[in-house]
């Protein structure tokens, strides 16, 4: 640890007592130090240059002010309100991604000087900030040059051969352009503070180096940068992204396209991830490469679609040579070039609407108001729906206010010196991207979590209230405040029999499509405090666990408590009719109006997309779905833990298959004894 | 025209080329004794009971109906034989069409899908008319005309043959192979794709590999044999639908199965491991 804590908490401290680029200039000084200061080792593994995290020096600064900085909000109602998880606002210091082109084109060298000429032009009042980068990458070279010397000592050539030169050259050979990568990951995650979630699109910016390589050399230099990502630590994983189209729609997979995807699938990472990007003119080759990966256990490659991207990213205002080279922060949320998406400011729970909208705006578990009041007069389905709609509407309206509360507060809090140079438009707004707003594109995102059990929901009691008339609105509300005592049977029923999301049941996909149409309505490029806009999301990862935990009973079945509908798929079980017709039901939404991410989980047993022909059919599922609208989708080739799982708790797998003879079963349909050899089978 | 089918599963790949949904006809003329579709054997609707899944809630009243399926909230009481016209059905089953690629499509399987043959034609020929590949997965035991009446409409045939000596097949199937053996000639001399499928029954049909081999060698058209690996996993559901479960206890090991491909091969016959490759 270069500090002592009374420093660290003086870095905290003093925000905001001066003019307002102080964050900026305190944020540089610091930097400076921790970088002049930082120990250097290099592990014997290592043969790019990296160093390990040195004690969250960064994040403690950032979240200490915060905490000063945001106290008067969080005395507020609307804050308040927030921890029933109803919906959520908050900063979002941790999706970004670099501007890659610049960093693996000019070095770190290079950024240094494009920062100096801005300087030379720059107006009064604005030297400043250029000083104040300059200072950062001036360290930043001190630093390399310092590991140069360091990797000498251990008789790392190459290491410090390429250090050297990347401290007064832009990168000039593959081994350069690589290491480039890593030192920049390092900068921006380790001292700058900001987290990075994507290292970009490898297979375009290391092209021009890996033309001019010796190939096979190049692919053991692959391998070693695929280790090293692996090696640092990341806050959730490190994505990476190949394939894609330029912006006449020309593909761009080219043979390092190829190069990575085997080495990635090859090297069995937890902490690396790769974003397929898709279109039509994708070589089938590639894909199927990609799929052979996914069936040998390799699950976190993730598949999205170019058109749908582009198309959703213009939807908020991006250009379309901007939207064609989208990035993907951290899982599925896509921004423009030179976007600064904050992919996961705000969250809205959609299930939370309806439990409102059938209590009089209050939550069934507190009785809180959390939402607008009404009559409780709902005598019609579409009654049901508007008044949802409306407490729907309202909790983003929350979200986004509270959201905007926060984020007007960025200048006080961090600065991001290292990435700010990276975007041109920073550069040329001579202002920090945290700080001064100075994205090309300032998104604030919100993400709506428990699509499929909300709209389930709508349609249960739409068949049970006002088809069947089985019971009652009021009665069925009773139900649900008493998490279904004494109701199983009809729980069961609903939850088992009843039409869902993900069964490509067109009636209750439509509902789907209307809520994500409402909530886009609600959210979609309203204005944010940053001078930017909002952008809408569908994933719910594991949020969707404690969201569940403060959400009564919902109609669709599910009790009190248990885990809300993940992402944009169907709730779980409620893929049961297969994987065509659910993504038939997630392909039904607009998604183009998603560009915060919309995605499909499949799950699928490894026996069931055997040999070849199991490639073709995954192929051909995923053209399906794209061909359909599709934005993104996650395939899962299930292995033994899961099976024991399966065995243990069949309700969760309902559609779980195996491969018999000839033919697939759905394994919880299976006897004890059949199934432990399914587990012994999957374990040779 | 009606018919009934058992059951349908979407994105199959097991049943022919590429992503396919396959429809399987309630009811068989054949009794093999490894059947793995109980539900599909006889041609009437089946309630079947899955104690597994039941909770005892008493919602049945202790019946076993079509009513009391309806009521059960487990599925423990579970509908064979939903009836559906072929157009009707046809649309249903086009909602995959857009995942089907240039090889899936729709297999009419069983039971046996010939032995419905007023509704499998219209079935076949709806799917036709809206641009599905129709393969036809069959035992081969239906009068010549059936399968003369599907042929405008079908893409292939997955053609089961189960044993060449008539007492085998007799003993094995419930019925002599005779009729099965001409069909199968009539559709190589038709010009038909035919993919053969051989389950391969330790101690049942295991003897038959060779003369089963010299009779392929006199067709022409046969694109693939794949020997399909035999498991005795369909045991619950005949428990589920009350019916005498004579299954071979004994399965067929991969060697076995790696074997009878090597004696295909030897005749010089395009031989596949149906539990390796589809």
């Amino acid at each position: 640890m270069p500090f002592l804590e009374e420093e660290i908490l003086d870095y905290i401290h003093q925000y905001g007592k001066m003019a307002s680029d102080h964050v900026l200039r305190l944020d540089c000084e610091r930097i400076e130090r921790m970088l002049d200061r930082c120990e250097l080792t290099i592990p014997k593994e290592n043969r790019f240059f990296a160093v390990p995290d040195h004690g969250n020096i960064a994040s403690r600064v950032m979240y200490g002010r915060q905490d000063e900085v945001h106290a008067p909000i969080c005395a507020s109602k609307l804050y308040q309100n927030s921890k029933s998880l109803a919906y959520t606002g908050a900063c979002d210091f941790g999706h970004t991604s670099a501007g890659w082109e610049s960093v693996i084109s000019l070095g770190i060298f290079g950024l240094r000087n494009r920062i100096s000429e801005y300087a030379a032009r720059a107006d009064e009042g604005t030297e400043a900030f250029y000083d104040n980068l300059l200072r950062v990458y001036d360290a930043a070279l001190r630093f390399m040059r310092r590991a140069a010397d360091v990797a000498l000592a251990a008789g790392k050539q190459e290491m410090a051969r390429g250090l050297r030169e990347l401290c007064e050259h832009a990168p000039s050979n593959l081994f350069e352009a690589m290491q480039t990568s890593i030192v920049y990951y390092v900068l921006q995650q380790y001292f700058d503070g900001t987290v990075l979630r994507t290292l970009g699109r490898p297979d375009g910016l290391f092209y021009p180096f890996y033309e001019k390589a010796d190939k096979a050399d190049a692919d053991l230099l692959i391998a070693d940068y695929i280790a090293e990502i692996d090696r640092l630590k990341a806050v959730a994983n490190i994505p990476f992204a190949l394939g894609g189209s330029d912006e006449n729609g020309v593909d761009l997979t080219n043979a390092l396209s190829y190069a990575f995807l085997h080495a990635y699938g090859s090297a069995q990472t937890q902490n690396v991830k790769l974003h397929l990007l898709w279109n039509e003119k994708t070589p089938h080759d590639f894909v199927e490469a990609a799929f052979r990966y996914i069936r040998s256990g390799n699950n976190s490659i993730v598949f999205m679609s170019d058109r749908c991207v582009i198309s959703a990213l213009e939807g908020q205002g991006v250009t379309h040579r901007d939207a064609a080279r989208y990035h993907i922060v951290g899982c599925y949320e896509c921004g423009g070039d030179e976007e600064l998406t904050c992919s996961c400011n705000a969250r809205v729970n959609v299930p939370k609407a309806l439990e409102l909208a059938l209590n009089g705006g209050r939550d069934m578990l507190t009785g809180e108001l959390l939402g607008l009041e009404n009559n409780g007069c709902l005598d019609s389905y579409e009654a049901l729906f508007e008044e949802f709609c409306r407490q729907l509407s309202y909790l983003c309206g929350c979200a986004m206010e509270l959201t905007d509360l926060f984020e007007a507060e960025y200048a006080k809090i961090h600065s991001a010196p290292i990435l700010s140079a990276t975007y041109c438009s920073a550069l040329e707004k001579a202002g920090d991207l945290y700080c001064d707003y100075t994205a090309k594109y300032n998104s604030s995102s919100l993400n709506a979590l428990g699509l499929a059990t909300a709209a389930d929901s709508l349609a249960a009691i739409r068949k049970a209230v006002f088809e069947d008339r089985t019971v009652s609105l009021a009665r069925f509300v009773e139900i649900l405040k008493s998490n279904w005592e004494n109701e199983e049977h009809f729980r069961l029923l609903i939850k088992n029999k009843y039409p869902k999301y993900g069964m490509g049941d067109a009636r209750t996909d439509a509902i789907a499509k209307r809520i994500v149409d409402v909530l886009s309505d609600s959210v979609r490029c309203k204005p944010n405090a940053k001078g930017g806009k909002w952008r809408l999301g569908l994933f719910s990862i594991n949020w969707r666990w404690a969201f569940g935990e403060k959400t009564a009973a919902s109609a669709d079945g599910r009790c009190l408590g248990e885990p809300i509908s993940q992402n944009t798929g169907a709730s779980f079980g409620c893929d049961r009719e297969g994987a065509t017709p659910h993504l038939l039901s997630v392909a039904s939404i607009d998604a183009t109006r998603v560009p915060n991410g919309a995605i499909a989980d499949i799950d699928l047993h490894s026996s069931a997309v055997r040999g070849e022909n199991g490639i073709r059919a995954l192929v051909s599922s995923l053209e399906g779905y794209f061909s359909l609208g599709g934005f993104a989708v996650h395939y899962n080739v299930l292995d033994t833990e899961t099976l024991m799982d399966a065995r243990k708790h069949p309700e969760k797998y309902p559609n779980l298959q195996v491969r018999l003879c000839g033919w697939n079963v759905r394994y919880t349909l299976l006897s004890e004894k059949e199934q432990m050899e399914f587990i012994e089978r999957s374990t040779r | 025209m009606k018919g009934r089918i058992s059951g349908i599963k979407r994105m199959e790949i097991h049943d022919g080329e590429g992503l396919r949904t396959t429809v399987f006809f309630k009811g068989c003329p054949l009794r093999c004794l490894w059947c793995h579709n109980p539900e599909s054997l006889s041609f009437e609707r089946q309630v079947a009971y899955f104690k597994g899944k039941c909770i005892s809630c008493g919602a049945c009243r202790g019946e076993q109906s079509a009513e009391a399926a309806e009521r059960c909230p487990t599925g423990a009481l579970w509908v064979y034989g939903m009836e559906y016209e072929a157009e009707a059905l046809a649309a249903l089953l086009s909602a995959d069409a857009p995942f089907f690629g240039e090889k899936g499509g729709v297999t009419l399987s069983g039971g046996e899908c010939l032995a419905q043959p007023e509704f499998a034609v219209a079935l076949a020929k709806a799917l036709f008319d809206r641009g599905i590949g129709v393969y036809i997965d069959t035992c081969g035991h239906a009068k010549r005309e059936v399968l003369e009446n599907l042929i405008p409409y079908t893409e292939k045939f997955l053609y089961d043959v189960k044993a060449m000596d008539e007492a085998v097949h007799l003993r094995c199937t419930g019925k002599g192979n005779a009729r099965i053996l001409e069909n199968l000639s009539f559709l190589c001399e038709r010009g038909c794709r035919v993919e053969i499928r051989y389950p391969l029954v330790k101690g049942y049909n295991d003897g038959e590999c060779e003369k089963i081999a010299e009779f392929l060698l006199g067709l022409k058209g046969i694109e693939k044999i794949k020997v399909l690996q035999y498991h005795s996993f369909a045991a619950s559901r005949y428990e589920a639908l009350e019916m005498p479960c004579h299954l071979p206890s004994e399965e067929t090991l991969l060697e076995d199965v790696e074997r009878a491909v090597a004696v295909f091969k030897s005749f010089g016959l395009p031989a596949v491991n149906g539990a390796k490759e589809d």
